[in-house]
């Protein structure tokens, strides 16, 4: 029995990726950039989900097809590209995650006149659609579920935005972040279990 | 919502007892399709007379609805700008390929260094050598923690890749020990170790292997002192065409003046009446004064014209 109705991170047109990779391994830069597009915008959403920044999430996006693109010689198609790219995606994005931690990145909550403030609250939501109730709804769950995932240890946020948001096998994750699936799957219910505790009063 | 112990609703399974709590993470797992089938029926066994395990399962799927409900709209512009962005990268970057080279000889040559390395371990030891045994005991170089994870009991697991450092030595005209020199000036980031090795290598020029290393060394090394160095190897080779052609590609491609007018040299000290056309593109792009002096000589010394028409 299977429930879970996340998104699968497979590819919407069929492209001969093998071929796309023999190519761009021999400098041809069109192929490149084909692949490129086929994994981009779920590379750079990744990176805005874990990262919360545009900013930061532009430079793993660099960051990560660049290091590809020097290194693409070096796969040799004994895992799946995908699962390839995006050991070097989460990587990034784990480092990002951890530098923040230790620099101990700025608070979004101000004090002001009226008490603290979280200036992350007051962000206008780019795309006014449904009634303005749901839409309220919507702001304040996804302030809580932001709030919640920044609870989380760096690992525990990489491995539950590739499981429940990329659909991504435990497996696969496991492998991706240098650890056993029975890790991935510990660290996931982890996730689980501190996200449901921050958002007990929504659900 | 979090499951506390029933050991009214425990089960039996094999020789372990399994109780509500120990469900809680097999139901979160379940929800994600990650249960192994034996997991699976256990679970739905104890699922069917377990209200409390119901319950919890219908909260997981709660949560996870809700969790769905994030908004998730990707920024076009944003990532239009990544593409215009890593485009420019790209074009400005090599990649580090080594062409037809590289992969040709990578696997032999990788594993010829492996050999070279078992054997060199098995031969040439520290004490009968006079080498630094940097083996057990020596502290690495480098370590890098690959991940961090707590188990149950509190303890935490540690992986880390170590760096260590082991000192060989032999005879140049060994075969193991070229097969390291090529390794260096393949793979090695400081440049200075690639000129050493290409230093030693370059007397051995008559070898394929060594050859090859060299011309692409010349084609496609990033630093132009280790350019100069391969040329130097390179000499006593002009003749033959697959270095000239390297010349030829250099003289027409290398943005150091210096490695032009070393290449010039070695070009022009044979004739050679096939490379009319790349002389007069040199001449007319090329901004150094002793290049295109060299080049004009030698064609004037050919009987072509100087220019293209």
């Amino acid at each position: 029995m299977q429930i879970a109705g996340t998104v699968t991170a497979k590819l919407a047109v069929p492209i001969d990726e093998a071929g796309l990779i023999r190519a761009a391994q021999k400098g041809d830069q069109d192929a490149f950039e084909r692949l490129v597009r086929a994994y981009d915008q779920s590379v750079l959403r990744v990176a805005m989900n874990l990262l919360r920044s545009p900013e930061e999430a532009r430079d793993v996006y660099q960051e990560a097809f660049l290091k590809v693109y020097k290194n693409l010689h070096l796969f040799r198609f004994d895992c799946s590209f995908h699962t390839w790219l995006y050991r070097i995606v989460t990587n990034i994005c784990l480092d990002h995650l951890r530098r923040r931690k230790v620099r101990k990145e700025e608070s979004t909550v101000v004090e002001t006149s009226d008490g603290p403030m979280d200036r992350a609250a007051t962000l206008e939501e780019d795309s006014p659609r449904g009634n303005p109730e749901r839409q309220m709804w919507n702001a304040q769950l996804s302030d809580r579920i932001q709030r919640a995932l920044g609870q989380l240890t760096p690992r525990e946020r990489t491995v539950f935005e590739l499981r429940h948001y990329e659909g991504l096998r435990l497996r696969a994750i496991g492998d991706m972040l240098g650890t056993t699936e029975e890790a991935a799957k510990n660290c996931l219910f982890r996730a689980t279990q501190k996200m449901r505790a921050s958002l007990e009063s929504l659900l | 919502m979090s499951v506390s112990g029933y050991a009214e609703n425990a089960g039996q399974f094999g020789k372990s007892v399994m109780n509500c709590s120990d469900f809680a993470q097999d139901i979160a797992l379940y929800c994600y399709g990650e249960l192994t089938g034996e997991a699976e029926e256990r679970l739905e066994d104890h699922l069917a007379g377990c209200q409390v395990c119901r319950e919890e399962l219908d909260h997981q799927k709660l949560f996870m609805d809700a969790m769905n409900d994030r908004p998730e709209e990707l920024d076009f512009g944003v990532l239009a700008e990544c593409r215009q962005t890593l485009r420019a990268q790209v074009a400005t970057t090599r990649p580090w390929s080594w062409n037809n080279w590289f992969r040709n000889v990578q696997i032999p040559v990788g594993a010829m260094a492996l050999v070279a390395l078992g054997w060199l371990g098995a031969h040439y030891t520290p004490e009968r050598f006079g080498g630094v045994r940097a083996g057990l005991g020596t502290p690495p170089l480098f370590s890098s923690v690959r991940s961090v994870e707590p188990d149950a009991s509190g303890r935490i697991q540690i992986s880390v890749d170590d760096v260590t450092r082991r000192v060989v030595s032999g005879d140049p005209n060994d075969p193991h020990i070229q097969a390291l020199l090529l390794t260096a000036v393949r793979e090695e980031s400081n440049p200075g170790i690639r000129v050493e090795s290409i230093g030693i290598l370059q007397s051995r020029a008559g070898t394929e292997e060594v050859r090859r290393a060299l011309l692409d060394a010349v084609s496609h090394d990033p630093n132009s002192a280790v350019r100069l160095k391969a040329l130097q190897g390179l000499k006593t080779y002009s003749a033959s065409a697959d270095v000239r052609q390297t010349l030829a590609s250099v003289l027409l491609k290398d943005d150091d003046p210096n490695v032009r007018v070393q290449a010039i040299d070695l070009l022009t000290a044979h004739r050679d009446d096939a490379l009319v056309g790349v002389l007069q593109q040199i001449v007319e792009k090329e901004d150094n004064a002793y290049v295109q002096s060299r080049c004009m000589k030698t064609l004037q010394a050919m009987r072509a014209s100087v220019g293209t028409y």
